[in-house]
């Protein structure tokens, strides 16, 4: 059996095994059973407790194997201790599906990751499937199945939600959550330490499961974080769900990142964080804002532009609505001349007809109503956003219903704030209970609003349009990279760098290695002055902290002069360093300096990092970070998030730069990354960008190759 | 003392504590598995062992032990 369809049987049985059960309430043994009984389970049921004849009034078993008719699914409650002989009478029985709630496994040390390890091959062996161990257990809300495979105090409410959960404790939090704001799930899962059935299972399932409509995700580590990409987009562009996620925990790579400008760029953190961006889930980062935006998206249509009408009965609250939706990049809407029209029979002298349309303190439910529909239909709003301060005359309930009644009639997102706590509570609730978004503050409300307009352009991208350079010379990198290989060199610096980039189609500067200042003379007379002079040691990584660069060298004298300077440096900082000479290179003068670099993310794999370049790269720490390989858009995006990008697009009378040579360099930099995984680092610092038109330059490079075994 | 004499009282210690039939209990019945004991009876269960025998067990050593053939071999080295 396949995983997918061990999913299949775990979230659609028609009998369960509770394994190990008991009669003791409050414990989770007894409280599992107990759950799937009162929640009022559709298929049939079996305790498994040894010394037991009943539980609940329902006959009990000694073991599994004594259970006359099939079992589709197990949930097993006994300790960890004896979890492989419940395993081993499982494989006996023929049940192909778990749910393993104990702990005292991989969690609690090296005995546990051993019972772990038993466990999963005895499941192998046999065939079966199983979520855990170490969870809260499982829940489908589906009314067919109605199973609360789990610990948790309350079954949800049914709804178009699903939510995954590596921690179980967290699981009750957010059900208690959920629960007082009416969010109703399809499916809720708690998978542990996801020893057989993991994150990537789980969302290929809820895939294609027809309840389900937007994925929640809390996760602690992402173990292959290219396949999760790769499962979101599929998702994303097959099904249009949106995926939320929380991910918490950083790891220690961020912070004990290497010394090179990539590697201390990229703490893991910002790796992860690109990564979800770039794979289109939105990342939250409390419990409160994943759901503010999940609603929008769950109960709503998803706005596709970001034009916005406002409706309160306050002026302080419009203010600070319109305030927010500026800042979250939203457009106060224009309304068409129908829309004014209406406004002015409708709404008192005393309102405000404009975006945002005050309907006055005292505006009861008619007000409402013809505010809202009239700004849902007109054609230059996308959405509208209702806000509500309670005053001594406003009829809360009515108002609510009226907004859920127009609601229900438009097609397009009705997100509302009912400002304070008790006296608006029974209109929120409302609300709540009619799938219109509410959101205490009008702040969040806008947020929600622009994080589903984002998820509208997640959809529309293009992420599989993955150009192949064909004049990138593998074979001639290839040859390059395993000649330093096999002389045991792991720094490449330039001299070695620069070819290989010359072999991908990167434009780099004229130069060669001098070692004599009459050498350096004769090369610099044959590129043509200005030149910059740099000294080339295996030894010597960060040249510039050591006085081994001089820049804009323009005569005879001074390539003497330079020469003899950085020799100097070099030897008093370095006097063991192996020199093999001085690069003596063409200099630029103009453009913009950038950083282009590559790291490898144990989870992620190959990272393309762009950002300011220069010394100031560590200061303003303005970076950004994709998963290679990519196409255009995402090299367009990864330079477009960055300050550096107001630079680049020609600030103060300046000249535009060639960003399109740039977003060429960093896809054949990501194509780089995928071809030759030896590369463990690079850092092109600087890439010289030139005027719109003109191109760019590799102006200085360097590798660091992983250590061949 | 005879390894069968502790068997004996192994099972009879065992089956007072878990309130069953002696008879229903095997050399290789596992406490949890197969007689349903949760962690309070097995603590009881240890502590019965010690009164029985007149012995200070590791308690931690002890609860890792789960069947009757092991808790034999556990206890006789306590007595040798």
């Amino acid at each position: 059996m396949g995983v997918q369809e061990g999913l299949q049987q775990i979230f659609h049985p028609e009998s369960i095994a509770v394994v190990g059960t008991n009669r003791k309430k409050g414990t989770v043994p007894h409280d599992i059973f107990a759950n799937l009984l009162q929640d009022n389970f559709q298929g049939v049921l079996y305790p498994v407790s040894p010394g037991e004849h009943a539980i609940s009034g329902v006959k009990a078993y000694k073991y599994i194997v004594d259970i006359e008719d099939p079992v589709d699914l197990a949930v097993i409650v006994f300790p960890s201790s004896v979890m492989h002989l419940a395993m081993k009478q499982l494989g006996e029985k023929g049940v192909k599906s778990a749910i393993i709630i104990s702990a005292g496994f991989r969690e609690v040390g090296e005995k546990g990751k051993e019972r772990e390890e038993q466990i999963k091959e005895i499941a192998a062996e046999h065939d079966i499937h199983f979520i855990g161990p170490n969870c809260l257990g499982v829940i489908n809300t589906g009314p067919a199945v109605h199973m609360n495979a789990s610990f948790a105090r309350k079954m949800p409410e049914e709804g178009n939600i699903a939510f995954l959960s590596q921690s179980g404790a967290l699981c009750t939090a957010v059900l208690d959550y959920a629960r007082s704001k009416h969010i109703g799930f399809s499916k809720f899962i708690s998978f542990g330490n996801k020893a057989d059935i993991n994150e990537i299972d789980l969302l290929r399932y809820l895939k294609d499961d027809p309840k389900t409509d937007v994925i929640l995700i809390y996760l602690e580590e992402i173990s292959d974080g290219r396949a999760l990409m790769d499962v979101a987009q599929e998702i994303i562009s097959e099904t249009g769900k949106p995926i939320l996620t929380i991910k918490a925990g950083r790891t220690e790579e961020g912070a004990t990142a290497a010394a090179s400008h990539t590697g201390s760029l990229a703490g893991s953190d910002e790796v992860c964080d690109a990564a979800l961006r770039q794979a289109g889930i939105i990342r939250c980062t409390t419990i409160e804002e994943m759901f503010n935006k999940a609603i929008a998206l769950a109960y709503q249509p998803i706005p596709s532009k970001n034009r916005v009408a406002i409706i309160t009965n306050a002026g302080g609250p419009g203010v600070l609505a319109a305030d927010a939706a500026v800042r979250e990049d939203l457009e106060l809407a224009s309304f068409n001349d129908e829309t004014t029209e209406i406004f002015k029979k409708h709404l008192p002298s005393t309102a405000n007809i404009k975006n945002p349309v005050d309907v006055i303190g005292d505006a009861r439910a008619d007000r409402y109503r013809v505010a809202v529909s009239t700004t849902m239909k007109d054609d230059n709003v996308d959405g509208t956003l209702v806000i509500l301060t309670p005053q001594s005359m406003t009829d809360i309930e009515a108002i609510a219903e009226a907004v859920v009644e127009v609601g229900s009639h438009e097609s397009k997102p009705l997100y509302a704030s009912f400002m304070g706590e008790a006296d608006v509570a029974t209109g929120i609730d409302i609300l709540q209970r009619h799938k219109i978004p509410h959101y205490i503050l009008p702040e969040s409300m806008c947020s929600a609003f622009t994080s589903a307009y984002q998820f509208h352009n997640i959809r529309q991208r293009d992420t599989n349009t993955i150009p192949k350079f064909a004049d990138a010379d593998t074979k001639q990198v290839s040859n390059l990279l395993e000649e330093a290989q096999t002389e045991c060199l792991t720094h490449l610096p330039e001299m070695y760098a620069t070819p290989v980039l010359k072999a991908y189609g990167f434009p780099t500067l004229p130069g060669g290695i001098a070692t004599s200042a009459e050498d350096a003379v004769k090369m610099a007379q044959e590129v043509g002055y200005p030149v910059v002079m740099k000294i080339m040691s295996k030894d010597i990584v960060h040249k510039i902290d050591i006085g081994g660069i001089v820049l804009n060298v323009i005569s005879e004298d001074e390539v003497h002069r330079a020469y003899q300077y950085i020799l100097k440096n070099a030897h008093k900082s370095s006097p063991d360093a192996e020199i093999d000479g001085i690069y003596v290179q063409k200099m630029v003068t103009g453009g913009e300096e950038v950083i282009l670099g590559i790291k490898r993310d144990p989870s992620f794999g190959p990272v393309v990092m762009f950002g300011l370049g220069g010394t100031y790269v560590e200061v303003f720490h303005d970076v950004s970070f994709r998963v290679a390989p990519f196409g255009p858009g995402t090299a367009d995006a990864m330079i477009h998030e960055t300050t550096a990008y107001n630079l680049l697009s020609g600030i103060r009378g300046k000249s535009p730069r060639d960003v399109s040579a740039l977003s060429d360099a960093l896809q054949r930099l990501a194509q780089l990354a995928v071809d030759f995984p030896m590369i463990q680092e690079l850092d092109i610092n600087p890439f010289i960008v030139l005027d719109d038109g003109e191109g760019g330059f590799a102006a200085d490079a360097r590798i660091m190759l992983s250590k061949q075994e | 003392m005879e390894r069968s004499e502790i068997q004996n009282r192994v099972k009879s210690v065992i089956a007072s504590v878990l309130e069953i039939d002696e008879s229903t209990i095997g050399d290789d019945t596992n406490f949890i598995f197969d007689l349903g004991a949760d962690s309070m009876q097995s603590l009881e269960l240890v502590a019965a062992f010690e009164e029985e025998f007149d012995v200070e067990m590791d308690e931690d050593k002890a609860l890792e032990v789960q069947t009757v053939s092991d808790a034999v071999g556990f206890i006789g080295t306590y007595l040798d």
